[in-house]
């Protein structure tokens, strides 16, 4: 990272396009600090030259075509650029390289920055905006303006994949529905939010429905809410009419019963002549509308359908860059970013792993700076036994300063969320019951897909004549691999015998024979 | 008094060590790189900074994960007396839904003193849970749910799971979630919304390495030199134990301890029965005592059965069935072996040829003993000379067996 000495310097002419970048910054807490990295720009200086500082207005379209969302307000732009600092030419293949360029150093050893930092890239914390799902956004809320406007009921579907901002972009037109109802002066809305899972009887839901248009009103006992809603709903109004009322239920699939009754029930509510509720369902599958509620296909009354596509790379790097844009400080290097962003969408495409991810990296620094904490501590103590020789190393160390999540964090807390423990845990395992593990695989690769206890007991015992080992008897063999099958690497059958219960590999082959290569036993045993 | 009390004093002192977990693994929590450290600072940041936070501890049964995780708890306590309380879940205990959510309930009402009734229903319960997380929200309290046995909630429709993984998506509520499990692939089970939920932290407990074997064997077994017992009596002891560790026949007692199963638990229910056999006259563990809590650990019953209380006959019985089996006859009853045994009385000419009753007898008593029995459950009207049978015991025990029994002639 470009860091300071002193005032700053100048910038070269347009004429000139090296990808010379200067720039000047004030540290934040009046340090100097030297920069041991190497940093995606060269940095030249002539002494003595003043400052000029480019026109701000060179500066903002770039500037905003990148980071800017539709609703960041124009003065942050114009603040960042009236600050201080002598800003870069930029080329078009540094573009990244500016959200970090005009922020000043992170201190992650302040906790107060720390966890400001962990509270802007935390899952709970709703963004203002929800950037990438503009479009989502827009198709939901004419629909619910337009069904508004009529007067009419109408049903809506948003499916996705978990981790796609359903549910929040969701509340999102629902706040903005609210204030755009009251700003054209119709009706309120009445909204009712429920999650499916906190329901402990699927019919439920509409004794809540019908709690909320009638709330002082006592349930008759005689007819079900259902059958009641469903005649409030066909009379026709009077005068001053109900409002309309906007249903938002979540996890609508822990509502499919074997009978589908109560989620097609649900949905015939909005074709019922008067009705007056507009039901909007989010769920993870597509195509639930079509499998589970056929009949409203012939009705002519098939919910409208928007889809939640999974994050591509650049939305994620883009929702990631948002969130940090709100601290005044520069906490990842981009290369990082873009790695985390390229991972999670080619595995997932789920915001919230990334954001754990991102958190991930960070308590990765965490723990980097506390080592570097110990040790410096450690070498100041001995530092006046030491002799001049090794002043340069703890230079060095000092210099090397731990303000940024680098690479390499990055890389760590994605193997760690996506790594599986399983290899780790085979070679953990005591001999013999990696024994068991190999006869198993040999047994599998000649032919079947299942054998018994007795025939792994008689493979076990062949490779332990094999390499002189004494073998353990059959009931021992027969509780590791009960514990072999409560380790999730096994599966046993039932059977009244010992002898008869099948067996089944769950790991594959592969992983097996890639954690016991080191042996050279197993190696042997394996070929 | 005199010189049986140290001793004694000495082994209570090393049962009573050998018996709770938290002195166990306390030697584990030195190093920066354990598990205990990075549970402590997983789970004390989000205390601190109030953020909400999953954990999932893995590791074969034995391990210490329990243990560790309570030695933590503990710890936090201490350092931050009221800002955490802890709910305790079990999956073998808790798997319905409607039963965890009275439970929590419960545990809640508990730890702040409040009334807890019965007769609440379970949707009550729920919003009762969710009500208390945004209160302790506010009051900067933090929750910690354990979930002991994992992969058991997962079963069904997964709902307590979602709902508590819910609640901590909410910047109200300040929660955290660590679930316990031997099953490797716990997070590979859960339903893919609550997956997404989960934020993917998971500790693996492996069985300690040899090094580490070694400084827990120091640790638990050396007395201390400066407590109620004589001085010169304890460093002795320590001595002598140090001389034992660092033997090769000790390493190869506990490799063949360990190569069958090396987990914690099994070295300490190793170490107690060696420490309770120890010599109290004399007053310090000796290398006799391991080799007999490793022969106690790795019992056959049923060879221990053929050496010791088999007779002749019923010897001779099994041999018997045995040549059937080796000649191939896939069923064979008792008449079978009868004839069996006349030919091997002609062909060896042997003294001990015994009347059918008496052959009868002891095949009803080997039957007794489980070291044969009938094929199928079938045929109870037969008698029991026409049911077919077959040996329970391998070639390789019947061999030691009769190596080993002291009055069996030589064939």
């Amino acid at each position: 990272m470009p860091s300071l000495v002193g005032h700053g310097t100048s910038a070269f002419p347009a004429g000139n396009d090296l990808k010379e970048i200067i720039a000047g910054k004030s540290d934040k807490h009046g340090e100097i600090r030297s920069n041991g990295e190497s940093t995606p720009q060269k940095r030249r200086s002539t002494s003595g030259s003043p400052i000029s500082p480019p026109s701000p207005m060179k500066w903002k379209s770039p500037r905003r075509c990148i980071n800017a969302s539709p609703t960041t307000p124009p003065n942050e732009i114009e603040k960042d650029s009236g600050d201080k600092l002598a800003r870069s030419r930029k080329t078009p293949v540094k573009k990244l390289a500016d959200s970090f360029l005009a922020k000043s150093n992170w201190n992650p050893r302040d906790t107060k920055q720390m966890s400001a930092v962990k509270e802007v890239l935390h899952v709970s914390t709703a963004p203002s905006t929800v950037v990438c799902r503009e479009d989502e956004q827009n198709r939901v809320l004419e629909f619910c303006k337009a069904c508004v406007e009529q007067e009419k009921a109408g049903s809506l579907y948003a499916c996705g994949c978990p981790g796609t901002g359903k549910s929040l972009s969701i509340e999102k037109v629902k706040q903005l529905l609210l204030d755009w109802a009251t700003e054209a002066g119709l009706q309120p809305l009445d909204v009712l939010s429920i999650t499916c899972t906190s329901l402990t009887n699927t019919s439920e839901i509409f004794s809540k429905i019908l709690g909320k248009h009638q709330p002082r009103k006592k349930v008759n006992g005689s007819i079900s809410p259902l059958q009641h809603l469903q005649k409030l709903y066909s009379q026709k109004q009077q005068s001053s009419g109900m409002k309309m009322m906007l249903i938002i239920a979540d996890e609508l699939d822990y509502l499919i019963t074997k009978d589908r009754a109560v989620l097609h029930d649900l949905f015939m509510l909005t074709t019922v002549p008067f009705s007056r509720c507009i039901l909007i369902g989010i769920a993870n599958a597509i195509d639930l509308a079509d499998r589970f509620l056929p009949k409203l296909q012939s009705l002519n009354c098939k919910p409208t359908v928007v889809t939640f596509r999974a994050y591509s790379k650049e939305q994620i790097l883009r929702i990631l860059q948002q969130r940090l844009m709100a601290l005044p400080y520069t906490v990842f290097q981009p290369q990082a970013l873009e790695l985390c962003a390229r991972k999670v969408a080619a595995a997932s495409g789920d915001m919230r792993k990334a954001l754990c991810v991102c958190r991930s990296a960070i308590e990765m620094l965490e723990v980097e700076l506390k080592e570097s904490t110990s040790i410096l501590n450690l070498s100041s103590v001995e530092k006046g036994v030491f002799d001049r020789r090794t002043a340069p190393t703890l230079e060095f160390v000092t210099k090397q300063e731990i303000d940024i999540v680098r690479v390499d964090h990055m890389v760590v807390a994605l193997s760690r969320t996506y790594r599986s423990p399983i290899v780790d845990t085979i070679q953990s395992l005591p001999q013999h019951q990696q024994i068991i593990l190999c006869s198993a695989v040999k047994l599998f690769r000649m032919r079947k897909k299942e054998t018994t206890v007795g025939e792994l007991n008689k493979s076990y015992v062949d490779i332990c004549k094999a390499s002189l080992i004494p073998p353990v008897g059959i009931l021992e063999l027969s509780s590791m691999c009960r514990v072999l099958s409560d380790q999730g690497l096994l599966k046993l059958g039932q059977s009244r015998e010992e002898k008869l219960k099948r067996v089944t590999l769950k790991v594959d082959e592969a992983d097996i024979t890639f954690a016991l290569q080191g042996v050279r036993f197993f190696r042997n045993c394996l070929q | 008094m005199g010189r049986e009390n140290p001793a004694e004093e000495a082994l209570i002192l090393l049962r009573s060590r050998l018996c709770n977990p938290n002195y166990i693994f306390t030697p584990f929590s030195d190093s920066p790189d354990s598990n205990y450290s990075k549970l402590k600072f997983i789970i004390s940041s989000s205390v601190t900074e109030a953020c909400n936070n999953s954990i999932l501890l893995l590791g074969p049964r034995g391990c210490g994960k329990i243990a560790v995780l309570e030695l933590v708890l503990r710890d936090l306590l201490v350092e931050h007396p009221d800002m955490i309380s802890v709910i305790r879940l079990n999956g073998l205990l808790h798997s319905d839904d409607n039963c965890a959510l009275k439970e929590i309930a419960r545990q809640l009402c508990v730890e702040h003193q409040l009334l807890f009734s019965k007769m609440v229903s379970s949707d009550d319960n729920s919003q009762f849970m969710i009500a208390m997380l945004q209160e302790c929200g506010l009051a900067h309290k933090t929750i910690i749910f354990v979930l002991d046995e994992f992969d058991l909630f997962t079963q069904g429709k997964q709902r307590l799971l979602y709902s508590l993984l819910d609640a901590m998506q909410s910047v109200t509520s300040q929660a955290v979630v660590i679930g316990v499990s031997c099953r490797l692939d716990a997070d590979q089970i859960l339903e893919k919304r609550v997956r997404s939920r989960f934020s993917h932290r998971k500790l693996l407990f492996l069985p300690p390495s040899k090094e580490d074997l070694q400084r827990l064997l120091e640790h638990i077994l050396s007395l201390p030199t400066d407590s109620s017992l004589p001085h010169d009596y304890a460093v002795e002891f320590n001595a002598k134990l140090h001389n034992i560790l660092g033997d090769e026949r000790f390493k190869e007692i506990l490799n063949t301890l360990s190569s069958s199963d090396s987990t914690v638990n099994h070295l300490l229910r190793f170490l107690f029965r060696a420490v309770c056999h120890m010599n109290l006259e004399s007053g310090f563990l000796s290398l006799e005592n391991f080799k007999s809590a490793l022969s106690s650990v790795q019992r056959q019953p049923k060879l221990e059965c053929l050496q010791a209380d088999c007779s002749i006959l019923e010897l001779y019985i099994l041999v018997c069935m045995k040549r059937l089996e080796v000649k191939e006859e896939n069923s064979y009853n008792f008449n079978s072996v009868m004839k069996e045994y006349k030919a091997i009385h002609d062909s060896f000419r042997t003294p001990d040829y015994y009347a059918r009753n008496v052959c009868l007898r002891a095949f009803e008593h080997l039957l007794q003993r489980e070291l044969i029995c009938f094929t199928d459950n079938r045929g109870h009207n037969q008698s029991v000379e026409y049911r077919p049978v077959k040996l329970l015991i391998s070639s390789q025990e019947l061999y030691q067996g009769l190596k080993s029994s002291r009055s069996c002639p030589v064939s």
